[in-house]
């Protein structure tokens, strides 16, 4: 069965790039466009979130407390995008639960070596 | 593919400028609303990583000083002023102008652009720092320089959380060994008592040696996401030595003595120990064993590591010495083999018999205890052959046959037992001549059906044996009862083949030793017991619904075979409460399958036999003791003697009713 991976991103483009990336890897995407809206989808079996940090609604921080305060996805591994001028944001992130993170820009070889390090 | 995203961007970039657009007039109206700021602060943001992300490097690096401009203001470092709005919006259409440029329409204004930056830094007090269009940072995907392999020793203690924090540890471990050889050795050390464990936190360490030709940071990348929360130690190891020393060896593995040395040196090659020492030490080693499984069960009760630790050491190492020991009274049947040849020799010159004794596997081993007993039976059947077996040669011509006759002995393993054979190719024995003599003597039925090895095992019966000698068989039985007796003495069996004039081969099966035996502990009562597990086929329940369908019969329906079975509890006479449920254990017999039903299978039980002393030396049922670990003892059952028993008991009953049966004869030249 393919892996589901949830990609949380308010930029359209990053998203479609995420989803061409990883479905061409043979992976199963679903997107949200902010930290609430990807509480909402939730629901089925998800094996990874990849989620931007910056965000409206609920940004990435926000969305990484609560995938980790859920009980049915706790343990899931959680990428947060971060930027070089970030550093502090990727503290909180990881302090927040975040397993790890790609720094922005990133190229597809990236996002896949992190994923597959992540979920196998 | 890039292409595809770039279009998308274009899209993106528009709606974020008009959103940036939208919010900075917004702004001109709330200066100090943070909302408002923060909006326009995400479409800048976005408009910069994604950029940066498809191709737009430029318009990255134009973004980024606005983007920290408006950072400032969010955090309230900066004020929003009219400058700073209506810069902000001459920005926004310069960024406008760039995608226009890079979607082929246009030029870019590279002085405007300039322009605006350095207004925006004299508004913001700050020397714009440099954009940053960097090439991607180095990730675990890069390949490390190709170079000669090396090792590098790798602890690594995660942080306890890692695991709620989504990190799979086995992955990381999967990438190194992608990597290159990779030996790993897990520290359970940490793990607290089953009492004290949150099954969501990480309490294992790991210790590698992983050989690869990938630089060091190659293997760090690999610990990217955890190195900063973790222990992490990745260092070369420097000579063979110090990897040695490096790898921690589990102490159970570190001291079992290796076995391969003890062949190797030349000087100390062997020595001589009087059996009387060998036999104290296994015995020594038996008593070791029954106060390991005492230490078991109370470290099993006590709910500490340590103990248990150590309770686990010493079960290594007792196992170890136990087969050790076991193995020094291994020895090789050649001297018993070899001596077979002298009796050959001075037989056939007294029997006038022309006889080449020819010998194989003579290097298999045996402990020490079987093959003393076995010279005996050996000699008997030996004798046998040649006296009764091997014809003169004349006899040998006239049928045919090359004068010389031979005798195969042979020997091989067959998991824990050997067997032994004894092959001549003299005159064999008949069938129907055993069968007729048989009758004749009372001992089967004229119509009994019995099998040809269950015709010739008949010869092993004392009365058969004493024969006067009338028919050419006659004199075959002389001591084979004798060869029977001491073989099941050894808890071994004799099969018999034979075709008459091409000659007959006695098998014996002997377990590899006496002093141990693999059993299977069960429970009737208050009492213990042990049934062979070689010969034990399966446990199954023996319900109420079982006891109640028989009729009071003693059988039981187990995968369609209707199975006798004896109720041990009856068999000894054991007062006890009815239990509940019960068990029975199919077990292979002489006899065919019998169920021995107790109160509960405890499980397997490897032991060493402790003789039950003279006293009882005539209690057939009982082949040992054993001390278990509490300090009680368990009788081991021989299943082929209980059976016997009953079934001879059962016989005399039915005998008396004039009603003989296949079994009755069994039962009747073993007594």
């Amino acid at each position: 069965m393919p892996k589901t991976i949830l990609t949380v991103d308010d930029s359209a483009s990053v998203r479609q790039m995420v989803r061409f990336t990883l479905s061409d890897a043979g992976y199963t995407v679903i997107e949200a466009v902010d930290g609430k809206d990807a509480l909402t989808k939730l629901t089925g079996p998800v094996n990874l979130v990849i989620t931007d940090l910056n965000m409206p609604n609920l940004d990435g921080i926000g969305l990484i407390r609560s995938v980790r305060s859920n009980p049915a996805y706790k343990g899931i591994p959680i990428i947060m995008l971060t930027t070089e001028s970030q550093a502090s944001r990727k503290a909180e992130g990881k302090a927040a639960g975040a397993t790890g993170w790609i720094v922005k820009p990133f190229a597809t070889q990236q996002l896949l070596a992190v994923v597959k390090k992540v979920i196998g | 593919m890039i292409d595809k995203y770039k279009q998308a961007f274009q899209e993106e970039a528009r709606e974020l400028l008009n959103e940036l657009e939208s919010a900075l007039l917004e702004l001109d109206q709330k200066r100090d609303d943070r909302e408002i700021v923060g909006r326009a602060f995400r479409a800048l943001h976005t408009i910069k990583g994604s950029g940066a992300m498809f191709g737009f490097e430029d318009i990255a690096a134009f973004v980024h000083n606005l983007e920290t401009a408006f950072d400032q203001l969010r955090n309230g470092r900066l004020t929003a002023t009219a400058e700073l709005i209506n810069l902000t919006l001459a920005a926004g259409d310069q960024i406008k102008t760039m995608l226009d440029a890079a979607a082929g329409r246009g030029e870019v204004d590279h002085l405007r652009s300039a322009a605006i930056l350095s207004e925006l830094s004299q508004l913001t007090g700050a020397a714009g720092t440099p954009g940053e269009s960097k090439g991607p940072p180095p990730t675990a995907s890069d390949a490390g320089v190709p170079g000669a392999a090396r090792d590098w020793r790798i602890q690594f203690r995660p942080a306890p959380n890692m695991l709620l924090n989504g990190t799979n540890p086995l992955l990381l471990l999967r990438e190194l060994r992608e990597l290159g050889t990779l030996r790993i050795t897990l520290d359970t050390a940490a793990i607290p008592p089953l009492s004290q464990i949150d099954a969501e936190r990480c309490y294992l360490a790991w210790d590698m040696v992983l050989t690869t030709a990938a630089p060091a940071e190659t293997i760090r990348d690999v610990f990217i996401f955890v190195e900063d929360d973790a222990e992490l130690s990745i260092a070369p190891v420097l000579d063979q030595a110090a990897e040695t020393s490096a790898a921690i060896v589990t102490p159970a593995t570190q001291n079992v003595p290796d076995r391969r040395g003890a062949g190797a040196s030349a000087t100390a090659a062997s020595i001589r120990v009087s059996t009387e020492r060998l036999d104290q030490l296994v015995n020594l080693v038996g008593e070791l064993v029954t106060v390991q499984a005492r230490l078991s069960e109370v470290a099993a009760r006590h709910d500490d590591v340590d103990i248990r630790e150590i309770s686990e050491s010493v079960d290594g190492l007792t196992a170890a010495l136990r087969d050790n020991s076991m193995s020094i009274r291994m020895l090789p049947l050649k001297t018993t083999f070899e001596r077979s040849r002298r009796l050959v020799h001075d037989l056939g010159i007294e029997l006038r018999k022309d006889v080449e004794l020819t010998i194989e596997g003579a290097d298999t081993e045996l402990d020490k205890t079987v093959i003393d007993q076995l010279n005996d039976p050996l000699v008997h059947l030996i004798r046998n052959s040649m006296d009764h077996g091997i014809e003169t040669p004349e006899a040998r011509r006239a049928a045919g046959k090359v004068p010389t006759g031979t005798i195969h002995l042979s020997a091989r393993h067959s998991g824990a037992n050997v067997l032994i054979r004894i092959a001549d190719d003299g005159r064999g024995l008949d069938v129907e001549r055993v069968r007729a003599r048989a009758i004749e003597q009372g001992m089967i039925d004229s119509s009994a059906r019995l099998s040809e090895s269950e015709i010739f095992s008949l010869i092993l019966a004392p009365g058969f044996s004493t024969a006067r000698e009338v028919t050419e068989v006659s004199g075959r039985g002389v001591g084979m009862d004798v060869v029977r007796r001491s073989v099941e003495g050894l808890r071994g069996s004799i099969d018999i083949a034979s075709k008459p004039g091409t000659g007959m081969t006695v098998t014996l099966r002997l377990p590899l030793t006496l002093a141990i035996i693999d059993g299977l502990l069960v429970r009737v009562g208050q009492a213990h017991f042990v049934l062979p597990l070689a010969n034990s086929l399966e446990c199954v329940e023996l319900t109420r619904q079982d006891i109640s369908a028989s009729n009071g019969q003693h059988m039981a329906t187990v995968r369609g075979e209707l199975i006798p079975y004896i109720r041990l509890s009856e068999y000894f006479q054991m007062e006890r409460a009815q239990p509940e449920a019960e068990q029975i254990m199919v077990v292979e017999t002489e006899h065919g399958h019998y169920g021995f039903v107790v109160d509960q299978v405890l499980g397997d039980h490897q032991t060493v036999i402790k003789n039950l002393g003279r006293l009882y030396r005539n209690v057939q049922v009982v082949s040992g003791a054993t001390i278990l670990g509490d300090g009680t003892v368990a009788l081991i059952l021989d299943p082929n003697r209980v059976v016997q028993n009953i079934v001879q008991s059962t016989s005399q009953n039915k005998r008396s009713l004039g009603r003989r049966t296949r079994r009755s004869v069994e039962t009747q030249y073993s007594e």
